[in-house]
């Protein structure tokens, strides 16, 4: 019955006492709007890094691009990302003081960097015969790429985009060093106000498990439909 | 007319898969290329439209040097069609939409054009009910007639086929093999490597026998499968025959 108790009162003082579940609700917006968008802004710069890094490797054409993709993946792939957001606000951006925006972009520039390599590997399982098949019938590389290799490509990546925007979901957590309110940092307001750890953290622990199980169940679903397209 | 000059191609160092290639061939021509397999044929077919770029030696298709630095290759290809083993036909695709993509997507025909032309083609190879399918619903033999009618819908002035048959099912050469014959009818060039020994003699106006990279023998198709001149051709011939 104790324990029964303590749940209802701690119910009731992190989520009801002063509307603060109104806080959780900003702080799940947030934390859904950044991982929405900086995965976006991650396939964007994804597939130009590959297509440019798969180019260069088949012709040798494109060196400094290719140079200043090298470049990026190994900056980004070597520091944390608490770093880099942390450089984004307070030195690139030290300007701006949209905090939700430049932590999307920070993100979305970080995952950029790993969808690359998604991308990329995507491209590579692409049968060289479609590419040579484009070739021989005089489409251009650039035509062959766009037309002919990528949409096979990024249908092959769609599952692996998707699980990338689960792990970019849950590396948010770390945006409240810039002062967002995600759903990590609501609980630590209302900690800061209840002084009691428990329920917030928990329940947040719980919120983010929910939204990434339904996120794998939808990606699990998404991967046997395309399995049975390929099946024809 | 396709000139060959000296043509070589290494892909490893010091360990040359053509080995100097001259050779001549018209206009109208069909070509078959047979040989043991390392021997080149795939990789010569494959120089003839800079699919492979060749270490040295010279390609002219009427007259123009191909293997000239700053050609427009894809010009070139635009007159070759070549047609592949394992098809490669586009599987997000319909087989229509195979057919008209690259004489639209070029500019060589409208929309429209492409796609009416598209139709005539497959008409033409007896698939007009497979216009909507998608490739990987057709049989193996199907899709090969339906890369065949691909690479027609750039009216190409050459043919190449590498190996066509050799990924089909026995009883699906034949269909292959007569869109091939059709071809050859209308005075196509064509330059074929294949293991079909029918279909070199019955078709060919000559035959290349090709061995450690060179064209070891060549001869019209009567003459090279009755009195084979070369020890290595008549080996070859003695254990395929």
């Amino acid at each position: 019955m104790d324990f029964l108790n303590s749940l209802v009162s701690g119910f009731e003082k992190t989520f009801i006492r002063d509307d603060r579940y109104k806080l959780f609700l900003e702080g799940l917006g947030n934390t859904l709007l950044i991982a929405l968008f900086a995965t976006l802004m991650g396939v964007l710069i994804g597939t130009i890094v590959a297509v440019v890094k798969v180019m260069h490797r088949q012709t040798g054409k494109l060196r400094l691009l290719n140079a200043i993709g090298e470049l990026y993946s190994t900056v980004i792939r070597g520091t944390p990302v608490v770093v880099q957001l942390l450089i984004a606000y307070n030195i690139i951006f030290a300007f701006s003081d949209r905090a939700v925006l430049v932590g999307t972009i920070a993100f979305g520039i970080n995952s950029g960097a790993y969808v690359s390599e998604i991308i990329r590997a995507g491209i590579l399982a692409v049968d060289i015969g479609q590419t040579e098949a484009g070739r021989s019938l005089g489409l251009s590389q650039g035509a062959t790429m766009s037309k002919i290799i990528m949409p096979q490509a990024l249908k092959n990546v769609l599952p692996a985009v998707g699980n990338e925007f689960i792990s970019v979901l849950k590396e948010t957590s770390v945006i409240g060093y810039l002062g967002v309110v995600d759903l990590t940092r609501a609980a630590e307001r209302v900690i800061t106000r209840t002084a009691d750890v428990y329920f917030p953290y928990i329940s947040i622990a719980l919120i983010y498990l929910v939204i990434v199980c339904g996120l794998s169940w939808l990606l699990k679903k998404l991967e046997r439909r395309l399995a049975r397209s390929d099946r024809g | 007319m396709i000139e060959v000059k000296g043509l070589c191609k290494s892909f490893v160092k010091d360990t040359p898969v053509l080995n100097g290639i001259d050779c001549r061939i018209e206009d109208g021509e069909q070509i078959v290329v047979i040989g043991p397999s390392g021997g080149g044929k795939s990789t010569f077919l494959r120089c003839l439209n800079m699919l492979e770029v060749p270490t040295s030696g010279h390609i002219l298709i009427d007259g123009e040097d191909i293997t000239a630095p700053h050609v427009n290759l894809n010009r070139i290809r635009t007159h070759m069609g070549m047609v592949f083993q394992h098809f490669n036909l586009f599987p997000h695709f319909t087989v229509l939409k195979n057919i008209w993509f690259a004489p639209a997507q070029l500019k060589l025909q409208s929309k429209e054009e492409a796609k009416e032309n598209a139709l005539k083609l497959l008409a033409r190879v007896g698939l007009t009910d497979k216009a909507d399918s998608y490739p990987s619903q057709l049989s193996g033999g199907q899709k090969q007639r339906i890369a065949i009618v691909r690479a027609l819908a750039m009216n190409p002035k050459i043919m190449l086929f590498d190996e066509p048959t050799s990924a089909l099912d026995p009883e699906m050469v034949g269909e292959v093999l007569d869109v091939m014959k059709e071809l050859a009818e209308s005075k196509m060039t064509m330059v074929v490597v294949t293991h079909e020994m029918g279909f070199a003699r019955e078709v060919s106006t000559r035959v290349f026998f090709m061995d450690g990279g060179v064209i070891a023998e060549e001869n019209t198709p009567e003459e090279l499968f009755s009195n084979p001149v070369n020890p290595r051709t008549q080996q070859f011939l003695k254990s395929v025959l």
